[in-house]
């Protein structure tokens, strides 16, 4: 299903997109998300549109508010029946739509008697009683504690896809797009890069969707050599290879990109292998502290103290190499890893 | 064994109750649709109607009721458009009570109406529930407590009221005389121990009637938690 829609009230928007299976539309707070899906229900007034000939009350859509608006005063089997006509069995209808999502067993108590996660399962029955052409689900992952997020989340996916029906999830969390059939990312009111999620997260095309799937190591560089596939640029901490693009022109300016994950500790204990000779640069580890399983470190370069990286260390690594804060450290940016976007911001969509 | 104060009190009693009910069932017609166009709409003049409504509060009721017995009396506007003369008689008593309860009742009606979750009734539209069907399947059911209270409160407001009535309505003992016209006759008249009854029971009624309100006003509380958002 192909999504074409521009606003300029309340905010400016103008978007194409395509939705199949699980859609994540990612983007930062504030982007337009809600608003995007509110004018695809027709609840904020907009021109175009897939549905955009319909009354709000005619289209075929299933809405799931961020906060699900289950309504207080029915219990949950006759929150999912709302939609249904009196000419049928609503309340068989309503626990079949419940089953789906394993919560029939609760069919008779209140919104205030249900957790976030059966309130959203709850929600997601009511959106599908009427058999919907697309599924709109704003935020759905907010209402899960995170701890019992990926576990609980995936199931609902599963059983979201299980239905048959496109759903776009409009969602700020990489974790959740990363579980996607489909990736759209929102930026400055368009649609920066859609795709599939490995594609997506480990090419974004330009910086806005760079830091939004958590590529935190950002720097500028100029392209001094191609020589397929590799392209070779000058940065703050010298000459560094990286995979080359067919955009990419030797004397370029452009932005390179690595995950704090993949940026790897040298290990003097042991010899390097040929995959990681190239790209190391030598400086100090200027900060250490513990995540939770995880150690986050600073490491800034010896030739440029301007020249950044931020690591991410699992504890086994950390374990076997007791860095410390202030120690000299060598660093390899694997160059498979290290990805090269164009410099200007927002480049439009090809399609 | 009934006083024979009270039973002579009955008439004036019974108008009173005649006023109110009459007056709050016109205030919940006329006030519950009011406030919702000034909870949920937007239009030019929005400001300047509820300004109106809410006027009889700044007035004395001696202010509302000259004009409406201008507006009401023999040789009124109504009078001459309709031949109906309501100045002292009942429907008189019962325009100017429902004008002089409004705005209290309007502004309850219209926080009910305020602190419903919009979500609750956008969601309602996806769903393909019109206009009609969601006021009675998802503002009433959420809102009845709190559109009661209010009702309750014009009722209780239109029993104790004395000066629009009085102007309105004059005090004749079985068609205006109200219960709070009739004590204030007694007191004139110096009959202090009937006085006394009548302003008990008065007092009595009213305790009741604004304890009733307030079980409404708590129970509508709790069934629409103010918003998180």
């Amino acid at each position: 299903m192909e999504v074409r829609l521009a606003l300029t009230h309340p905010l400016s928007l103008d978007v194409a997109f395509a939705v199949h299976g699980f859609t994540v539309l990612l983007g930062t707070s504030g982007a337009g998300k809600t608003t995007l899906l509110r004018a695809i229900a027709g609840l904020v007034p907009a021109a175009t549109g897939p549905f955009a000939h319909l009354r709000v009350e005619d289209r075929p859509v299933g809405y799931l508010p961020q906060h699900i608006a289950l309504f207080p005063h029915l219990r949950a089997w006759e929150n999912a029946a709302f939609p249904l006509p009196r000419s049928i069995d609503r309340r068989a209808r309503a626990l079949e739509l419940l089953d789906r999502f394993a919560i029939a067993a609760l069919a008779d108590r209140f919104p205030r008697e249900l957790s976030g996660g059966e309130q959203q399962r709850v929600g997601l029955a009511r959106a599908l009683a009427r058999n919907p052409e697309l599924l709109l689900l704003d935020e759905p992952t907010s209402a899960l504690d995170v701890a019992s997020r990926d576990r609980v989340f995936a199931d609902v996916i599963a059983r979201v896809r299980a239905s048959g029906v496109p759903a776009l999830a409009a969602s700020h969390d990489p974790w959740l797009a990363q579980q996607a059939d489909h990736v759209a990312v929102l930026a400055a009111g368009r649609i920066a890069q859609e795709g599939p999620p490995g594609e997506v997260f480990a090419r974004p095309r330009n910086l806005a969707v760079a830091r939004l799937v958590d590529f935190r190591n950002l720097f500028p560089g100029r392209v001094v050599a191609i020589a397929e596939p590799w392209a070779t640029i000058d940065s703050a901490a010298g000459p560094l290879q990286a995979p080359a693009h067919d955009w990419l022109t030797t004397g370029q300016d452009v932005m390179a990109g690595i995950r704090p994950e993949e940026v790897i500790v040298v290990r003097p204990d042991r010899p390097l292998g040929l995959a990681v000779q190239d790209n190391r640069i030598a400086g100090t580890l200027a900060t250490l502290h513990q995540a939770g399983l995880h150690v986050h470190g600073g490491f800034v370069a010896a030739a440029a103290p301007a020249f950044t990286l931020e690591l991410l260390l699992p504890r086994f690594v950390q374990d076997r190499l007791n860095l410390t804060a202030g120690q000299s450290l060598e660093v390899t940016l694997k160059r498979r890893y290290l990805h090269l976007m164009q410099r200007e911001p927002a480049a439009p969509e090809q399609r | 064994m009934i006083p024979d104060a009270l039973i002579q009190a009955w008439p004036a009693f019974r108008l009173s109750l005649e006023l109110a009910t009459a007056a709050s069932g016109f205030v919940v017609l006329l006030g519950v649709p009011l406030a919702w166009l000034l909870a949920t709409r937007r239009f030019p003049g929005r400001r300047a109607l509820e300004a109106a409504c809410l006027l009889p509060l700044a007035l004395p009721p001696t202010v509302l009721g000259y004009y409406l017995l201008l507006l009401l009396g023999s040789s009124g506007p109504l009078a001459r458009a309709t031949g109906l003369q309501w100045a002292f008689s009942f429907p008189g008593l019962v325009v100017g009570a429902v004008l002089f309860s409004l705005p209290l009742s309007l502004s309850t009606f219209r926080e009910v109406f305020l602190r419903l979750d919009p979500d609750l009734l956008d969601t309602a539209r996806t769903l393909g529930a019109r206009p009609l069907a969601r006021f009675r399947r998802v503002v009433l059911p959420l809102a009845w407590p709190g559109l009661l209270s209010g009702a309750v409160l014009a009722f209780a407001h239109t029993l104790g009221e004395f000066g629009v009535v009085l102007m309105i309505g004059g005090s004749i003992p079985g068609r205006t005389q109200v219960a709070s016209i009739y004590l204030y006759d007694l007191v004139q008249a110096l009959d202090f121990g009937a006085a006394g009854v009548v302003a008990g029971t008065l007092l009595a009624v009213a305790f009741v009637t604004v304890f009733a309100m307030r079980i409404l006003e708590e129970r509508w509380r709790s069934a629409s938690p103010s918003r998180t958002r």
